[in-house]
């Protein structure tokens, strides 16, 4: 299992940014209902891991950050869904 | 090290299931396009069926510029207002306006760079091909409208092989009913 998506609004975080390309953080935080706060220290958390793309831009002179799926933060999530199906096949099993 | 429970794991891939059902499902097409380019190219079909059947003077073609011109207006501010928020818009949004600009360009170019060729109903009917392609890309993701609007759109182009004296009159139904249809059908649903 992937520690860092072990949570579960980063793991929602990462299911957002699947079919998107660039998502806005207050769209993010629509999306996941968590606080201004929470969600920033979990995005960081994700960024640090390589896992997101963060971009600072302006729109309409304000600024605005973004976030976008990396290939690695795409590779993990599919790595551990699987775990997390693996886990529930498992426990099915027995 | 963290473990996970099995019943964490089940709520987690329900969790990550609804949201990609959700996003998965955002393909939405406006209806703008679709009504501007289907009333133009129905247009530009009939005029020339009128004309060729002599119900209307051949200097009744000047409309057709100023048509195409109010079409190119419309869809660049309709254009203009969906590129502010495309950073906001689906992959798969973004793949549908590929397929229809690139559909329509190969279209007019074709049209125009090869006149010659593609004459005048030959033209209307490339024109309709590429706009049933359009339609069925968006049938492919689950629109029955859009495949129904693409089958009246290839329905048009078999009457008017079938018809030499209603050709362009079957084609321009086609552009009609077909293309600006779902374009109307599509805003009245909010799709």
């Amino acid at each position: 299992m992937d520690e860092l998506l072990l949570s579960k609004i980063r793991l929602g975080v990462i299911a957002e940014l699947l079919n998107v390309d660039w998502v806005t953080f207050s769209d993010l935080q629509q999306a996941t209902q968590t606080t201004h706060g929470n969600l920033g220290a979990h995005l960081a958390k994700l960024v640090e891991a390589g896992y997101l793309a963060e971009e600072k831009v302006f729109v309409n002179r304000r600024p605005q950050t973004r976030y976008r799926l990396t290939k690695t933060g795409r590779a993990a999530f599919v790595a551990h869904v699987r775990d997390m199906q693996r886990l529930l096949e498992k426990e099915s099993a027995s | 090290m963290e473990t996970m429970h099995a019943s964490d794991a089940r709520d987690h891939i329900e969790m990550v299931d609804r949201i990609l059902t959700r996003s998965e499902r955002s393909l939405r097409v406006g209806g703008e396009f679709f009504i501007v380019w289907g009333i133009f190219s129905a247009a530009v079909t009939l005029t020339a069926q009128l004309v060729v059947d002599r119900r209307i003077a051949s200097g009744s073609l000047w409309v057709l510029p100023a048509l195409l011109a109010v079409a190119i207006v419309v869809s660049a501010i309709r254009g203009g207002q969906l590129g502010k928020r495309k950073d906001g818009l689906s992959l798969i949004q973004r793949e549908f306006f590929s397929v229809l600009w690139i559909s329509l360009g190969l279209a007019a170019f074709t049209d125009v760079a090869a006149y010659r060729i593609f004459s005048t109903w030959a033209s209307s009917a490339i024109w309709t091909v590429a706009a049933a392609i359009v339609l069925f890309f968006i049938a492919a993701h689950g629109n029955r409208k859009a495949l129904a609007c693409g089958i009246i759109m290839l329905g048009s182009l078999v009457a008017a092989n079938f018809m030499p004296s209603y050709t362009g009159y079957a084609l321009a139904a086609g552009m009609l009913f077909g293309y600006a249809g779902f374009g109307l059908i599509s805003l009245i649903a909010h799709d």
